[in-house]
C-alpha cells in the first residue's frame, strides 16, 4: 500500500501543472484542470505504482453559487495496493463538459450518464449519453438545487425510450430477418423492473440493450431534504433485502464524517446483522436464480430460513424488512435478552437447509450445464466494469472490503474469501454458498465475544440522547430539542465511506455543509457496475441464459435505480 | 496486494461419471424431497406454516404497528402539541392542531385539537416515538389494517387515542430504559399436529 | 389521462347494483343467482398477478412462501401474464416512469379483475414525495383494497386478500360496482323505450 504521500508525490511528479491538491479529507483529492483529466486517468490507471484499476464511482454534485457550480467526482480504487484517491473535476454552468473516461475504465458508462441525467454534465465522447434513470419525457435536471423535489411530469404510453437501432430494420448476413425482442419491465425474470431489449438472430442475442430506473425513487434528491437521522429509513430501501447493511454503511460513512465511533457492543451487534443479512440477501438470489431456471424447491426450503432471520430483526427493531435499526453513533436499542440464543438456533437452522440445496442443485446436471460457461468474464475485465463483490470474487480477484479495508472489527475475525477462477454464472453460484457458510462462521465468533455495555454513544449532538435523560435532564432535553427541529450538526466536510454490501462495495460518499440535512449523498451501489456489463454479456448468449446470468448478479432494482 | 487475503478457492470439480449419468443424482435429489414430503405427511416435521387466521403469530413487543396516543388518567391526551413528531417524520404524515387548554400546570398548557396521522402515507418508522418527549405517542401491535378508501385511512383522534387500560399484548414500539424486554420465539410457533400427531 | 377513464363517478353505488339485482324477474332473478355462484367461485380461486416492483415485493414474496403460503386462501396461482389473472398486486413503488406500464397491464387483465395495493408507496407515494414516484396508484387506475405498512405485514396482505373475498361477495369491488350501474342504466334505458 502507498502511502498518500507516495500518491502525492507521483501525481505531482507526472503533473506539476492542471492538478491540485486539497488538504485533508479523508482520502487523498485531487481537483483536476479537465484539460488534463484524460491524460490523468490514464497515467492512474496505467502506472504501476499507482494501480487504480477500479473506477468505483463516478457522480457530478451542485454548488449552486460558486463561479464553477458543478464538479465531476471520481472514486478510483487499486485492488492490488489498496489506496484510494478522489478526483474532482470543476466546471462552470454555462459550458458543463468535460472528457468522457470511458476510454479508460468501461466502468463509467452509466456513472456518467446518471451524472448527465441528474446535473446534466456532459460527457464527451461517452457513446451513448442519454437519461438513464428519469423517463424521456422528463425536463431538467432533478439533483440540481434549484430543481423543486416534487415536480413531476408524466410519461405517457408510446414514449418510452426505444433503443435506436431497435427501430431498424436490420437483416443479418444470410438475409434472415433479424427479430428484436423486448423483456420487461413487467417479465417474471427480471426481478423487479429492469427491461432489455435484444436482437435475436434465430435464438442467439446479437445485440442488446437494458433500460433501468424503473424503480427511480429520488434517495439522493430526498435524502437532501431531510436530517441525517431521517435518511435512515430510506437507505433501508435501497437494497432492500439486506437492509442492515446499508444502514451500517451509511451509518459508518457519517460516524467518519463526525468523528465519532460507536461503541464496541453496537459495533459486534451491527456485524452480527449484517452477516444475517448478507446470508438473506445471498438466499434470495440463490433461491431467485434458480427459480428463474425451473427449480422451485429450493428456493422455498431456504427462504425459511429467511423468515425465521427475519423474526430476530423484528424483535431488535421491530420491523421485518425495513428495520431502521442502525443509528449515527450506535443502534436505536439493545437486542433483546434472548439474542444470542435466538442466533445460534439460526446458526445451527441454516446448515442443513443449505445442505438440502446444494444436494438438489450442486450435483445436478441440468444446472451445471445450463450455467457452467454462461456468463464467462475474465477477472480484468469484470474489474474495467467496476465489478465488485461476489460477482467480482467468482472471476478470480479476491477483492473483500471486510478484508481489504476492514471496518467493524472485521480484521480481528477468522474468515476466507471464496474466489473462483471461471466466472461464470455456476461459479457466481458457488461462491455465494461459500460465502453464507464464511458468514455463518463469522456470528458464531462475533457471539462468543458479545458483552454487556452501551449501544450508543454519548456525543449528544449527533445521537439522540437515552429517554430517561430526556425525561429528566434539562439540557439532556434540550439535546433532544435541537436533534429533532434541527437535525444532528455533522461538521462540514466530505467522506466516502464503504462497506461491503452483499453485491459488492456499498459506496456513500456524503458532502455536509454544516448544517441539519446533509448537502449531498451519494451512493454507489454495487450492482449498478455489475449491471452495466450485462447487455455486453449477453451477446452470443440465447435468450434462456440471459435469464441464468441475470439472475447470477442479483439485480437489486432499489439500489439499482435508487 | 497489500495483504494477500486468505481465500478458499472453490471451483467446481469437473463432473463425475455418476453426475454425467444425471439419473442417480436426480434421485439423490429426488429423496430430499421425498423425505421432506414424507416427514411433512405423518409427522410435520418441516412444516413451518403459520395458520393464519386461526393461529396468529405473536411479533415482538417493538414491532411497529399503528400509534396509540396515550390517555391521561382523565382521558384527555397526555400529548402537549410540541410538533416534535411532526418535525421527526419523514414521511410528514402527521398534522397537528394545537389549542390551550386550562391547565395549572405550564408544562401542560396546550394539548392537540386535532392530531391525524395518515396510516398509508406512514412508513412506520417509529421516528415521531423516538421524538415525543413526553412519551405521549407510542406503537401498537396493530399492523392488519386494510382499507377501501384512502380517505378512511387518515386516523384521528377518535382512533388513536387510548381508550382503555393500555395491555402488554396491546403495545409494540416504544422507548425502553433499562433491560431490554422483548424476546424471540424460535422456531416460529405454528399449530401442532398432523397427520400421527 | 388513462385514470379519468377508467374512474368510477361517483354515484354508481350499492343502492343501483340492489335496483340491479332486484329479482323483478326471472331473467334478472337467473343472472343474480348466477352472479352470485360466479362470484362465489371467483372469491375463492384468485389468480394473482404480482406487479412487485420494490421492497414490498421481498414481502410479498414472503405471503407465498411456506411461512404464510397464500394458497390457502386459493391464490397460489401467481401469472405473470395480466391476461391470465384476476387480482393485480401491486407491491411496491411506482414510478412515472412504470405508469404506463401498470396501466398497461391492469387494461390487459381479463375482467373481472381487481386490484389490491400493497404498501405506503402504492397506495399513497410513502415518504417518496418524489418528482419520480406516483403518488398513489389510484392515480391512474381503481383501487378496491388498500394495504398499509412499509412493508405490510404478510398478515397484513392476507389480511388484504380476504377482504378482497369478502367485497367480492357482497359485490363491492370497484368493478362489480361499475357493472351493475351499466347494466341499471342499460334496463333504465330499455324501460324508458317500452
Ligand atoms: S412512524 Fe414514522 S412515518 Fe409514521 S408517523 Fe411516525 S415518524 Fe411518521
Ligand atoms: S411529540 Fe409527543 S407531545 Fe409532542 S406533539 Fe407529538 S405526540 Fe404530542
Ligand atoms: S411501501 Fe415501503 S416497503 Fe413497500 S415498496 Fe414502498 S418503501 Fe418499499
Amino acid at each position: 500500500m502507498a502511502t498518500r504521500d507516495e500518491i502525492v508525490a507521483s501525481i505531482r511528479k507526472a503533473f506539476p501543472e492542471g492538478v491540485r491538491l486539497l488538504d485533508g479529507g479523508d482520502l487523498p483529492t485531487f481537483v483536476v484542470d479537465r484539460a488534463e483529466l484524460l491524460r490523468l486517468a490514464r497515467h492512474l490507471k496505467d502506472d504501476p505504482g499507482l494501480d487504480f484499476k477500479l473506477l468505483a464511482d463516478v457522480c457530478g454534485a451542485d454548488y449552486a453559487g460558486r463561479e464553477e457550480r458543478f464538479e465531476a467526482v471520481y472514486h478510483l480504487y487499486s485492488v492490488t495496493h489498496g489506496h484510494r484517491i478522489r478526483l474532482k473535476v470543476p466546471v462552470r454552468e454555462d459550458d458543463p463538459v468535460l472528457p468522457s473516461v470511458y476510454g479508460v475504465w468501461r466502468a463509467a458508462d452509466w456513472f456518467e450518464r446518471e451524472a448527465f441525467d441528474m446535473f446534466g454534465l456532459r460527457f464527451d465522447g461517452h457513446p451513448n449519453l442519454k437519461r438513464i434513470l428519469c423517463h424521456p419525457a422528463f425536463v431538467g435536471h432533478p439533483l440540481r438545487k434549484d430543481y423543486e423535489p416534487g415536480q413531476r411530469w408524466l410519461l405517457r404510453e408510446g414514449e418510452q425510450d426505444e433503443p435506436v437501432w431497435a427501430r431498424q430494420p436490420h437483416e443479418d448476413d444470410d438475409h434472415f430477418e433479424t427479430q428484436v425482442i423486448n423483456l420487461g419491465p413487467s417479465h417474471p425474470a427480471t426481478h423487479g423492473t429492469l427491461r432489455t431489449v435484444v436482437r435475436l438472430d434465430g435464438e442467439i442475442i446479437t445485440q442488446a440493450e437494458v433500460e433501468i430506473g424503473y424503480l427511480h425513487r429520488c434517495f439522493e434528491k430526498m435524502a437532501e431534504r431531510h436530517t441525517w437521522k431521517q435518511v435512515i429509513p430510506y437507505t433501508d430501501r435501497l437494497n432492500y433485502c439486506s437492509p442492515m447493511i446499508n444502514g451500517v454503511g451509511y451509518c459508518l460513512a457519517v460516524e467518519k464524517l463526525a468523528g465519532i465511533e460507536a461503541p464496541p457492543r453496537a459495533q459486534l451487534i451491527r456485524l452480527i446483522l449484517s452477516e444475517l443479512s448478507r446470508i438473506m440477501d445471498h438466499i434470495v438470489c440463490i433461491g431467485a436464480n434458480l427459480n428463474d431456471l425451473g427449480a422451485m424447491t429450493p428456493f422455498l426450503y431456504m427462504y425459511k430460513a429467511r423468515e425465521e432471520i427475519y423474526s430476530i430483526l423484528e424483535a431488535c427493531a421491530g420491523g421485518r424488512l425495513t428495520i431502521s435499526y442502525v443509528r449515527v453513533g450506535g443502534l436505536a436499542n439493545d437486542v433483546p435478552g434472548d439474542f444470542v440464543e435466538a442466533v445460534r438456533w439460526i446458526l445451527r437452522r441454516v446448515p442443513p437447509l443449505m445442505n438440502d440445496m446444494e444436494k438438489l442443485i450442486t450435483r445436478n446436471r441440468i444446472f451445471r450445464d445450463r450455467t457452467e460457461g454462461v456468463g464467462v468474464i475474465a477477472g480484468a475485465e469484470a474489474l474495467d466494469w467496476g465489478w465488485t463483490g461476489p460477482c467480482l470474487r467468482a472471476s478470480g480477484i479476491p477483492y473483500d472490503v471486510r478484508k481489504a479495508q476492514p471496518y467493524l472489527g472485521y480484521e480481528t475475525f477468522d474468515f476466507k474469501v471464496p474466489i473462483a477462477t471461471t466466472g461464470d454464472t455456476f461459479a457466481r453460484y458457488i461462491v455465494r454458498v461459500e460465502e453464507v457458510r464464511q458468514s455463518l462462521h463469522i456470528i458464531e465468533q462475533a457471539l462468543e465475544r458479545l458483552q454487556p455495555g452501551p449501544i450508543i454513544c454519548d456525543e449528544h449532538h449527533v445521537a439522540l440522547p437515552p429517554k430517561e435523560q430526556v425525561y429528566t435532564e434539562m439540557e439532556a432535553l434540550i439535546w433532544h430539542f435541537k436533534l429533532i427541529m434541527e437535525g444532528a450538526r455533522i461538521p462540514a466536510g466530505e467522506v466516502y465511506g464503504f462497506t461491503e454490501g452483499a453485491n459488492g462495495e456499498l459506496g456513500y460518499y456524503i458532502v455536509s455543509d454544516g448544517g441539519g440535512k446533509p448537502y449531498r449523498i451519494k451512493v454507489r451501489p454495487p450492482c449498478f457496475a455489475i449491471f452495466q456489463a450485462y447487455p455486453h454479456m449477453l451477446v452470443g448468449h440465447m435468450v434462456s441464459d440471459s435469464v441464468a446470468i441475470l439472475g447470477s448478479f442479483n439485480v437489486i432494482a432499489g439500489e439499482l435505480d435508487r | 496486494m497489500s495483504s494477500t487475503p486468505e481465500v478458499i478457492v472453490c471451483d467446481p470439480k469437473p463432473m463425475g461419471l455418476l453426475q454425467r449419468l444425471y439419473v442417480i443424482e436426480v434421485l439423490k435429489g429426488l429423496g430430499v424431497t421425498l423425505r421432506h414430503f414424507l416427514g411433512n405427511v405423518f409427522r410435520r416435521t418441516y412444516t413451518v406454516t403459520v395458520e393464519w387466521p386461526e393461529v396468529k403469530r405473536e411479533y415482538s413487543e417493538r414491532l411497529r404497528g399503528r400509534h396509540i396516543l396515550v390517555a391521561r388518567e382523565d382521558g384527555s391526551p397526555r400529548c402537549v402539541a410540541c410538533y416534535m413528531c411532526e418535525e421527526a417524520c419523514p414521511a410528514d404524515c402527521i398534522y397537528i392542531e394545537a389549542e390551550e387548554r386550562d391547565s395549572d400546570s405550564v408544562e401542560f398548557e396546550k394539548r392537540p385539537k386535532v392530531f391525524e396521522i395518515d396510516l398509508l402515507r406512514c412508513v412506520y418508522c417509529g421516528f415521531c416515538v423516538d421524538a415525543c418527549p413526553k412519551e405521549a405517542i407510542i406503537m401498537s401491535r396493530v399492523h392488519e389494517m386494510t382499507f377501501t378508501t384512502r380517505d378512511e385511512s387518515v386516523a384521528g383522534l377518535d382512533v388513536l387515542l387510548q381508550k382503555k387500560p393500555l395491555r402488554k399484548e396491546d403495545m409494540g414500539y416504544r422507548p425502553y430504559y433499562g433491560k431490554p424486554h422483548s424476546h424471540i420465539e424460535l422456531p416460529i410457533p405454528v399449530k401442532p399436529g398432523g397427520l400421527l400427531g | 389521462m388513462t385514470s379519468r377513464d377508467l374512474s368510477i363517478s361517483p354515484g354508481g353505488g350499492s343502492e343501483e347494483r340492489a335496483a340491479a339485482r332486484r329479482p323483478d324477474g326471472s331473467q334478472v332473478f337467473l343472472t343474480t343467482k348466477l352472479d352470485a355462484l360466479l362470484d362465489m367461485a371467483r372469491r375463492n380461486s384468485l389468480w394473482p398477478f404480482p406487479f412487485g416492483t420494490a421492497c414490498c415485493a421481498i414481502e410479498f414474496m414472503s405471503v407465498m412462501m411456506s411461512h404464510y403460503d397464500l394458497s390457502r386462501f386459493g391464490a397460489e396461482v401467481v401469472r405473470f401474464s395480466p391476461r391470465q389473472s384476476d387480482l393485480l398486486i401491486v407491491a411496491g413503488t411506482v414510478t412515472d416512469k412504470m405508469a404506463p406500464v401498470l396501466v398497461r397491464i391492469y387494461e390487459q387483465m381479463a375482467e373481472p379483475k381487481y386490484v389490491i395495493s400493497m404498501g405506503a408507496c402504492a397506495c399513497t407515494g410513502g415518504f417518496y414525495r418524489a418528482y419520480h414516484v406516483v403518488q398513489g396508484i389510484d392515480e391512474f387506475i381503481p383501487v378496491d383494497v388498500y394495504v398499509p405498512g412499509c412493508p405490510p405485514t404478510p398478515e397484513a396482505l392476507l389480511k388484504g386478500v380476504v377482504h378482497l373475498q369478502e367485497m367480492i361477495g357482497k359485490g363491492e369491488t370497484h368493478y362489480q360496482r361499475q357493472l351493475a350501474a351499466a347494466r341499471a342504466a342499460a334496463r333504465g334505458g330499455a324501460d324508458g323505450n317500452a
